[in-house]
């Protein structure tokens, strides 16, 4: 296995909930929203590891909280060895140098009013890289051409507006690489994309992890992408992971159940091999509620009495991770 | 008999400089009833203007010509006038973002009532009472119509939205890109209630979307459109494995599928801009076959097998050899 390079160890996130003043007067109790509940994994240099799941189960949290947006109640998250939770906004200011977030949609997340010459400054001139603009505008013109924007010079002076979705996705891709950053947290980079754009974008990413030894830790919703491109598959279920394991391994033998479902529903091109989508009854339980015993268990096809009670731990054979009491 | 008749539909824009934009560019179509029909293409290449002009609903900057009929009655002929009878009474639609569909100040059965009242088919309590039928069609307890819509998770209200749209039983339903936004084992719980839908009432379905597998599991046909124009249309597992143009099946190539090997591999270029003439084919710039001819001459669409049809002189040749 690779050698650590970002190490999450039982990370929690919770945000207590407001009261109101009615609440307040009652001394009603806080209630807790349990966003991230006790997670662990690791993504090594040159590794892509994709965390899936479906909306609210803790994903993009995860992703924040680890290039220090929002401080962990509980947990650890390493860089290299060294804690990177819980710094002050000085030091968290060189670990955001080396952690750099990919947003989901490149409309929002680059300033319409800024060229892209600006756009791809301002992280150097945060973070004090280039001592002139020249060298600034190298180094920009340098990250535009790993990103796939070639010329660079073609594109350096444009305003977002007078590029594609694909495009800006790669300028955004491009104001993280000016850092040289060691880790990429990308948050649903293709969702926002169309589709014959889509691949391109993500291979750029595949090129970056393969030559420059970046980590990606990659969060999505599909499964298909993360077959294709990561590594690992961390899946995670109401802020946990339920199952964590080689891609291949995961989605060609998924051991937890709530895998086994995502997996049968997603569409596939050969309607032979679709398998009946096993679908799952009602929704995810509320975080502010967890049930007791497994999470899972209200909508587990296979779930029985004891479920109730137990909250199964991660399970490891091999290095496939499954919290599951009937595997 | 078909249920939805779509012939030489074009869709403009008359530009404040005398330019036109030609989002639509004559397209046929026609649905049998219960039949689900993909439409699929990357974005700006007309596919929701299309459904939205079936509907009636474009701005009205916009010119439409050509002909729809629903059951042999021609609905777009006398404009607004015409098509308000018909609207959400024989062809309704379901949105992407449902949340925007549906109205925050008004309970979820006071809206699926709605358009029974407005098109005089129930009154208060026969309404009321169909509205709560339509909920547990799709899914819901009755009990639930006094409820409002942000009580409601995404899932449930892209419910609630087929609930509305179903409520003068049309003949035919309209769906952009309805599970986009929810997450896959909420979307194939949407796709299960539109299947069933669509088999029990004899409902006919397009469905609008840029997921190509979703169209191959889901719908019986399917169309593919490129600047406006169809550029392909067959029985969707042909055109997921017998592809007969280019951009079909570089949209598959650019698409992964769980368990493939295949290397996924993106389309270069963009789709053309639609307020100039395009003279020759308008995907010959990003096409990885193209031929001389295809610079100067517009391929049609022909027959490419049964039931089958394709804009391509490569088609053409296949076929006639």
């Amino acid at each position: 296995m690779t050698e650590a390079l970002l190490e999450v160890d039982d990370l929690s996130i919770h945000y207590p909930i407001r009261r109101g003043v009615g609440g307040a007067l009652t001394r009603r109790p806080r209630s807790v929203v349990h966003a991230v509940d006790g997670i662990s994994f690791r993504l090594g240099r040159g590794e892509m590891v994709a965390v899936v799941g479906e909306s609210g189960c803790g994903k993009s949290t995860t992703a924040a909280a680890i290039c220090g947006l929002i401080a962990p109640t509980g947990g650890t998250v390493r860089l290299e060895g060294n804690a990177i939770t819980g710094l002050s906004e000085r030091r968290l200011r060189t670990v955001r140098r080396r952690v750099q977030m990919i947003y989901q949609d490149p409309y929002e997340s680059l300033d319409p009013l800024c060229r892209v010459r600006d756009i791809l400054a301002e992280p150097m001139l945060i973070h004090g890289i280039g001592g002139s603009k020249a060298e600034r505008s190298a180094l920009a013109a340098e990250a535009l051409e790993r990103s796939g924007l070639s010329p660079a010079e073609a594109f350096l002076d444009r305003y977002p507006h007078e590029l594609s979705g694909g495009q800006r996705q790669r300028v955004a891709i491009a104001a993280a690489l000016v850092l040289d950053p060691d880790v990429l947290l990308a948050d649903e980079p293709v969702s926002m994309l169309d589709v014959s754009v889509r691949a391109g974008v993500l291979s750029l990413l595949d090129t970056l992890r393969k030559d420059q030894d970046t980590a990606i830790l990659m969060i999505t919703h599909d499964l298909s992408t993360a077959a294709h491109f990561a590594d690992r598959i961390v899946v995670m279920y109401l802020g946990r992971i339920v199952e964590q394991g080689p891609a291949r391994e995961v989605v060609h033998h998924p051991r937890h159940p709530y895998t086994k479902a995502l997996l049968s529903a997603v569409p596939r091109r050969d309607r032979e091999q679709q398998a009946k989508p096993q679908l799952l009854a009602g929704e995810t339980p509320n975080p502010v509620d967890i049930p007791p015993g497994c999470r899972f268990r209200s909508r587990c096809p296979v779930g029985t009495d004891d479920c109730e009670r137990t909250d199964p731990p991660l399970v490891t054979a091999g290095d496939h991770e499954t919290a599951c009491l009937f595997v | 008999m078909n249920v939805l008749e779509c012939r030489d539909l074009h869709v403009w824009f008359d530009l404040p400089d005398g330019g036109q934009v030609h989002p639509v560019n004559g397209v046929s179509f026609s649905l049998a009833p219960s039949e689900r029909y993909g439409l699929v293409g990357e974005s700006g290449c007309g596919k929701s203007t299309t459904i939205l002009a079936l509907l009636g609903l474009l701005p009205p900057t916009a010119t439409v010509a050509g002909s729809v009929s629903i059951a042999g009655t021609e609905i777009l002929a006398g404009g607004e006038e015409t098509v308000r009878g018909h609207r959400w009474r024989d062809i309704a639609m379901v949105f992407q973002g449902a949340m925007n569909a549906l109205n925050p100040v008004k309970t979820v059965g006071w809206q699926i009532a709605e358009p029974m009242r407005a098109h005089g088919i129930a009154r208060r309590a026969k309404a009321r009472e169909r509205a709560r039928e339509l909920l547990e069609l799709v899914g819901i307890p009755a009990a639930a119509a006094d409820r409002y819509p942000h009580e409601f998770s995404g899932g449930m209200r892209q419910r609630l939205s087929i609930a509305m749209a179903l409520a003068c039983e049309p003949k035919v339903l309209l769906a952009d890109e309805p599970t986009t936004a929810l997450d896959v084992m909420v979307q194939a719980q949407i796709l299960e209630l539109l299947t069933r839908l669509t088999d029990e009432l004899g409902m006919a379905l397009v469905l609008v979307t840029h997921d190509l597998p979703l169209v191959s599991q889901f719908c019986h046909r399917a169309a593919v459109m490129y600047a406006g124009k169809m550029v392909e249309e067959g029985p969707a597992d042909q055109l997921s494995w017998e592809s007969r143009h280019p951009y079909t099946r570089l949209l598959f190539s650019a698409t992964p599928d769980l368990y493939g090997d295949e290397p996924v591999v993106s389309i270069p270029g963009a789709p053309p801009r639609l307020d100039t003439a395009i003279v020759g084919c308008p995907f010959r710039p990003r096409c990885d076959v193209p031929m001389d001819r295809c610079a100067a001459e517009l391929p049609l669409l022909t027959t490419a097998g049964p039931g089958h049809r394709a804009a391509c002189f490569r088609t053409e040749s296949v076929v006639t050899a």
